[in-house]
């Protein structure tokens, strides 16, 4: 049942987002990590190297002494990966087609943080150690719960994506353009090539959220993190109450003629009746703040509008605790919200008790977009999951259920937590 | 799919014991131009099932004189690493798929991609 859910969860809002989202992806704004680039350096000429869910293969190209090979569930990502002339396959990280102990190093760059539940999470980091030769070593990076600014208030979160057409990062003339793999070209020259597309920008800390980089204050979109509770902590699959901020006003939601198209389903909108089965295991979301305070290299001219509305919301909630529908719109209060534009409300009763005190209740979601110029855009508003990781949290795991693998390192990368294990044999007496 | 990545390659299918090596059938191979790296082929050759190769590039027919078994002082041997150099990182195979020696499963190959994925009750 936990297993299903966890499952489909990610079906929702991980894969089916990235699905949508790759055509944006494959840009620069999405460099190498330095540390993660020295790792691939420091192997011995000759290593194998598996990056577990590469995404685009931003990490293939490095070190041509070196034999990589990448996966992931997105097909259009991989997909792009292989126009770049690399070796990669579509698998699942709980299911690695690989023999064990093949690999001489694995890669799991912000990858674990999408899995739902601890035991997932589990399981995929002893599937990567399967296909890790003894000595071998992998690298682990999780998004971190304790950003430089702030700290998420929950572990387990839905990210909107959110590309800015305007922002310079989007441009094509920045896309690495598709290499035709049918010429005569050898491998190293494909590797040489994609290497200077990716010199153009510094190693920024911006991670995977690209909208960051917009310029404009208009297009400064207030991005708005929503928590839910774990899968793994629910007990009560009832249905449950939403409390509502009467402070606030939907009006604040609708946004002006010329933008909103009203409620045309964006693609993500079609999962209605998945999310609403899903999201009856999380507590509706409480609106932090803006996404900025995950990546520590934007500036934020309007902050100040976050704690206004992260303050009621907070006294609203706790005061009441009626079983009336509201939507995300109220909870995000006034804050602008140009993508996110009209929601389904969802309508329940509460039948559990939440103990420390935080409002309990069901979000039904249904985001749908209305483009904001004449740029094309990605439709709907897509929620990415993510179990944001705490200090330590990543070395435990490892340490406590993956006895395979020694913690050699572990440290704070930007926004990440990051733990370098080293595979070893374990005698069975 | 080079045949480096095949070597590497298993059935995972639920209760398959001996998924290793996968049956090739394809339906477009090409052969490439890389660069030999005689160092390169020379340190992937301990890391491979030499026998998976040898019989993944029969069934592509693109075996040549490869051996059956790993010559020995191959480190040194340039004609031979060349010959491993070709099969290895040469040879790919574009469209096709990949059969679980065990359970007959195909695993398709699609624009050099293998899709790995299994079915919900397959895992």
């Amino acid at each position: 049942m936990m297993e299903e859910a966890a499952s489909r969860l990610e079906r929702d809002h991980v894969h089916s987002v990235y699905d949508k989202i790759a055509p944006y992806f494959n840009d620069s704004r999405y460099k190498a990590w330095p540390k993660v680039r020295q790792f691939l350096l420091d192997l011995q000429p000759g290593s194998i190297v598996a990056d577990i869910g590469c995404g685009n293969g931003k990490y293939l190209h490095i070190n041509k002494e070196v034999f990589k090979l990448g996966c992931d569930v997105c097909r259009p990502l991989v997909d792009f990966a292989w126009s770049q002339g690399h070796e990669v396959q579509m698998c699942d990280g709980l299911h690695l087609p690989y023999r064990d102990g093949c690999f001489d190093a694995v890669l799991s760059i912000a990858v674990i943080h999408h899995l739902s539940t601890k035991e997932r999470r589990i399981r995929a980091i002893k599937e990567m150690a399967r296909t890790l030769r003894v000595g071998g070593r992998i690298m682990i990076y999780v998004w971190a719960m304790e950003q430089k600014r702030r700290k998420f208030e929950k572990q387990d979160i839905f990210v909107p994506w959110n590309p800015n057409p305007l922002s310079p990062s989007n441009s094509s003339g920045e896309r690495s353009k598709p290499r035709r793999r049918a010429t005569a070209q050898s491998v190293s020259e494909a590797i040489d090539n994609s290497d200077k597309h990716r010199k153009v920008r510094s190693t920024s800390s911006v991670a995977d959220e690209g909208e960051l980089t917009c310029s404009t204050p208009q297009q400064r979109t207030q991005r708005l993190w929503f928590f839910s509770r774990s899968l793994d902590s629910v007990f009560d699959f009832g249905s449950l109450a939403v409390s509502r901020s009467s402070s606030r006003d939907l009006s604040t939601l609708s946004s002006p003629p010329g933008e909103n198209t009203g409620n045309r389903a964006g693609v993500c909108g079609r999962r209605r009746g998945l999310i609403k089965q899903v999201s009856n295991f999380f507590s509706p979301p409480s609106v932090i703040g803006s996404e900025e305070d995950v990546f520590d290299s934007v500036t934020d001219g309007h902050k100040e509008q976050n704690s206004p509305g992260a303050n009621k919301n907070t006294a609203a909630d706790s005061s009441e605790n009626q079983s009336v529908p509201v939507s995300l719109a109220q909870e995000c209060g006034a804050l602008a919200l140009p993508d996110l534009v009209s929601f389904q409300k969802g309508h329940l009763t509460q039948s559990g008790d939440e103990s420390d005190g935080e409002p309990q209740g069901k979000e039904q979601l249904e985001s749908t977009r209305s483009p904001q110029g004449s740029e094309g855009q990605v439709e709907g508003s897509c929620l990415r999951y993510y179990h944001v990781f705490r200090e330590g949290e990543l070395a435990e795991l490892i340490e406590n259920h993956v006895e395979e693998l020694h913690v050699k390192h572990t440290y704070f990368d930007h926004a990440n937590w990051c733990v370098v294990a080293e595979k070893v044999q374990l005698w069975k007496i | 799919m080079k045949l480096l990545t095949h070597n590497m390659l298993t059935s995972h299918v639920k209760g398959v014991i001996k998924g290793y090596p996968l049956l090739i059938k394809a339906t477009e191979v090409k052969v490439n131009e890389v660069e030999f790296n005689p160092q390169f082929v020379s340190r992937m050759i301990p890391k491979l099932e030499w026998s998976a190769l040898v019989q993944a590039a029969e069934e592509l027919g693109q075996r040549q004189d490869l051996p059956s078994d790993l010559v020995p002082d191959y480190e040194t041997n340039e004609e031979f690493l060349k010959k491993v150099h070709r099969v290895l990182l040469e040879v790919e195979v574009v469209e096709g798929c990949l059969q679980c020696p065990e359970s007959g499963r195909e695993f398709p190959i699609s624009r050099g991609i293998p899709n790995m994925l299994l079915n919900e009750d397959e895992v």
